[in-house]
């Protein structure tokens, strides 16, 4: 492991991911919550509700990819 | 263990598109002139695809069994609940077939890069960009062929709009269309690069510190499953947005 001077570009990378984590997990969560009680009021909906949970999971976690991919980049340059 | 193991080198040399293909017993093999690694994956994702559908696929069965069985499952799956809600009866049937080929093609790519020797080719953005460009043709080239200058302006901009918002509507939904299209291609480039990112680091954590890292390799291992699931759902959302965006664009309901 060689110790090295962080530069601007690390440090706010890492806190971009983190923030952009931080979105994604409540985001996230909100959907799931809100699949779980519609399930839960009407069990016959299920496979509709878990289609539209699923693309919804995948809509966040896209925004939440395109930051790290930004940040990702931010490490380089 | 290993004193020249750079994690940042590990991660981007596997990651990243090369000319030379390295297996493990023949040493890295040089890919010809302008075949990179990438397009090669491209290449043999293709040519499973043109197998399943043309060799594997039994025509003369009248009950589908095996293999075939499971094609008419995602291609009834994608007909049936992608294409024909979104796009309506006529188009809808005529536009399955341009789906389960995205569809298919994004799968097999997307597979393709967990079997450990292979590439993911849709980990690149030159391979997701085009796709998400000629999505992005559809969308205005298309409805321009389809419906015609004006169904293009009645696609764009809702009738009930005061005259003088219309160069800002305009501006707006163009930029609105390009952003979408870079968001279907960023979506399906980021999740497949940081998927294998990931499962990288953690099995670069294991080389870097020794034995004391062994639940780093279950984590890795649990990523992977999850890898094979967004494997499937990131083609599934490529085809479902790209229906959503067509449907709009030719039956728009403003």
């Amino acid at each position: 492991m060689n110790p090295q001077l962080l530069h601007l570009g690390q440090i706010s990378a890492g806190a971009g991911v983190g923030l952009s984590a931080v979105g994604m997990g409540i985001g996230v969560g909100m959907i799931f919550a809100s699949a779980i009680q519609a399930i839960a009021r009407q069990p016959e909906l299920t496979n509709k509700l878990q289609t539209l949970m699923f693309i919804g999971v995948a809509l966040v976690e896209g925004v939440a990819f395109f930051c790290a991919i930004i940040c990702f980049l931010a490490i380089k340059g | 263990m290993f004193p020249h193991f750079n994690l940042n080198e590990y991660i981007m040399q596997h990651v990243s598109n090369s000319h030379e293909w390295h297996l493990p017993f023949w040493g890295p093999l040089p890919l010809p002139g302008i075949l990179t690694l990438h397009a090669l994956m491209m290449f043999i994702a293709a040519t499973i695809v043109l197998l399943l559908f043309l060799v594997i696929y039994r025509k003369e069965d009248r009950v589908p069994t095996g293999m075939t069985n499971c094609l008419e499952m995602f291609v009834v799956f994608i007909r049936d609940e992608i294409a024909v809600p979104n796009m309506g009866e006529k188009d809808g049937l005529s536009f399955t077939p341009m789906l389960c080929t995205t569809f298919f093609f994004i799968l097999m790519m997307n597979l393709l890069g967990l079997i450990p020797l292979f590439a993911t080719a849709t980990g690149d953005v030159n391979v997701t960009g085009p796709m998400a460009f000629l999505i992005f043709i559809l969308l205005t080239l298309g409805t321009l062929a389809r419906n015609g200058l004006k169904g293009l302006w009645h696609a764009l901009i809702p009738s009930t709009l005061p005259k003088i918002l219309i160069p800002f509507f305009l501006i707006t939904e163009i930029f609105s269309l390009m952003v979408r299209s870079g968001a279907l291609m960023i979506r399906l480039f980021a999740n497949m690069m940081a998927g294998h990112m990931v499962i990288l680091s953690f099995l670069g954590l294991f080389v870097l510190f020794g034995w004391v890292a062994c639940p780093a390799i279950l984590m890795a291992v649990f990523i992977y499953c999850l890898e094979l699931f967004v494997a499937f759902l990131q083609a599934y959302i490529f085809v479902l947005l790209s229906a959503v965006f067509i449907g709009q664009m030719y039956h728009p309901e403003h």
